[in-house]
């Protein structure tokens, strides 16, 4: 019944009127959608970026995942509770946006699943007290968030659309983290001491999610030329530094890093330099959890397949 | 992953279709897999409604809907004219559109048609000012949908969860009074 006879519509233009009429897009600020013409590199960089995000999301989930049990009260565990699931679903919208450009969602899952694909390096570090829930929420969420407004307005739409609905929601997972931190850094001296580690941990690692030096950043220009970024790593990690560490200073808290300050002469911060070695250490694979998150979401596929079966069977069943 | 993982074949695409207020129209939300239809609005509705903002959730298999951008047929300015009626055995389709670059696709209307090009061709016909950037039709019979019945049971609870808003965290002005306050002491 759907079998109408269709003639495949033929695009007569050559590839170099093409590109010259996307690049003439995206100056204009138009956005790319699914179907348009693009270039097979523009096309190659958003399904590495936006399935790598995604993989992020998915695995996200652990390192607070774990915190539910042992929130404080119930509210806290509500919150978390939230939380966790709204990482699941960004994860949801990206895969979502990535399939747009042809994608396909079970490619996506085996490429993590095989340990081929990249996510984010933060959530290879362990969490290991309650305070890790704050700054997860603030630091690790507040530079996503920083990465995330940008992208809210690159010019592939599908991508853009999905970040808008993130960025909004994530905005909860950033003021739930401070006020996690406020509390502990404002409360007895043990909360306070707790909290003081957990920045410990978390600050250079946040620093590192911005990724390399924008001079050792392969695929920083071409992302920059079609709008898919509009700044760079070292641009947003600024901009994080800037905001960020006088609000700890403010409760209290300490920075570790001795070569931070504030330069009165340009209105910056200026914090040290970031430990590369140990940043590609734990991109290659070989950080604190990267086996166990490995482990652990290799398990979730596993013990989820009788409940894929019985979908399938019931689906099965009801067609026939 | 390995052969005996059958079931993990890729199941097929819904359409989630969601209306935030009895007064505005569905809008494309984004997609899930599901095994059947069911699964997929029960998975639209996790997905998609985490947040109170949903009267009426709607998906349908991303296989049925027939698509055209603008561009594809200014391209083409014949194809539209070469489709004719053939019967009169018509059904219903819904109408959708992408109306700016930034909008998602809108519930524009219903058309009564033959097949899906029709249904397009009846469609620009009949909403003849509707500047569509891409347009969606597909029949109404494939469309799962919530029912009022459904509203207690999957958007109310949502109402409840105040924590989930940004706003009921007052982080911001703590953090502000305590900057403004070391400043002044400084001072």
């Amino acid at each position: 019944m759907y079998g109408a006879t269709v003639e495949p519509i033929e695009d007569i233009r050559t590839d170099e009127e093409k590109l010259a009429e996307f690049e003439g897009r995206i100056a204009r600020g138009e956005k790319i959608e699914p179907g348009d013409w693009m270039p097979d590199e523009y096309r190659r960089q958003l399904i590495r970026m936006i399935s790598q995000h995604a993989h992020s999301e998915v695995v996200g989930m652990l390192p607070e995942g774990a915190f539910i049990t042992r929130a404080p009260n119930l509210r806290r565990k509500l919150i978390l509770i939230a939380k966790v699931q709204d990482e699941a679903g960004h994860g949801q919208y990206l895969y979502h946006a990535a399939e747009t450009l042809g994608a396909t969602r079970e490619e996506m899952l085996d490429a993590l699943l095989s340990g081929k694909a990249k996510y984010s390096s933060i959530f290879n570090y362990p969490t290991l007290s309650w305070a890790d829930m704050g700054a997860i929420g603030w630091l690790v969420d507040g530079a996503a968030i920083l990465n995330q407004t940008m992208l809210a307005k690159c010019s592939y739409g599908p991508y853009a659309r999905a970040m808008v609905r993130i960025c909004a929601e994530e905005n909860f997972h950033r003021r739930q983290g401070q006020d996690i931190v406020i509390t502990l850094a404002l409360g007895t001296p043990e909360q306070k001491a707790m909290m003081q580690d957990s920045i410990n941990r978390w600050w250079w690692p946040t620093l590192m999610m911005f990724g390399p030096h924008d001079t050792d950043s392969p695929n920083s220009a071409v992302l920059i030329r079609w709008g898919i970024k509009t700044k760079t790593n070292d641009e947003l990690r600024q901009t994080f530094v800037d905001q960020t560490a006088p609000e700890l200073m403010a409760l209290g808290l300490t920075i570790p890093d001795p070569d931070l300050y504030y330069d009165e002469t340009n209105g910056h911060w200026h914090f040290g330099e970031i430990n590369w070695d140990e940043f590609w250490n734990v991109v290659k694979g070989n950080g604190p959890c990267n086996a166990e998150r490995m482990a652990a979401r290799r398990q979730a596929h596993e013990d989820g397949l009788w409940v894929r079966e019985a979908m399938v069977a019931y689906a099965e069943k009801h067609q026939s | 992953m390995s052969d005996t993982h059958a079931s993990d074949t890729q199941w097929p695409r819904y359409m989630v279709l969601h209306q935030e207020r009895e007064d505005k129209p569905h809008q494309h939300a984004g997609t899930v897999h599901a095994s059947d239809a069911e699964m997929a609005l029960l998975n639209a509705r996790d997905v998609f409604v985490r947040r109170p903002d949903c009267v009426s959730l709607w998906v349908v298999r991303a296989d049925l809907i027939f698509a055209r951008t603008q561009e594809e047929l200014a391209l083409n300015p014949d194809w539209l004219d070469n489709i004719q009626a053939t019967s009169d055995r018509t059904e219903a389709y819904y109408v959708f559109a992408k109306l700016t670059q930034k909008a998602q696709f809108s519930h524009i209307g219903e058309v009564e048609a033959e097949n899906p090009p029709h249904a397009l061709k009846m469609a620009l016909q009949k909403y003849p000012k509707t500047q569509g950037l891409v347009w969606w039709v597909f029949p109404v019979k494939v469309v799962l949908k919530s029912t009022p019945d459904d509203i207690a049971a999957m958007f109310s609870p949502a109402a409840t969860k105040d924590f989930r808003d940004q706003a009921n965290f007052h982080a911001l002005s703590v953090l502000r009074k305590l900057m403004r306050d070391q400043k002044q002491e400084a001072e």
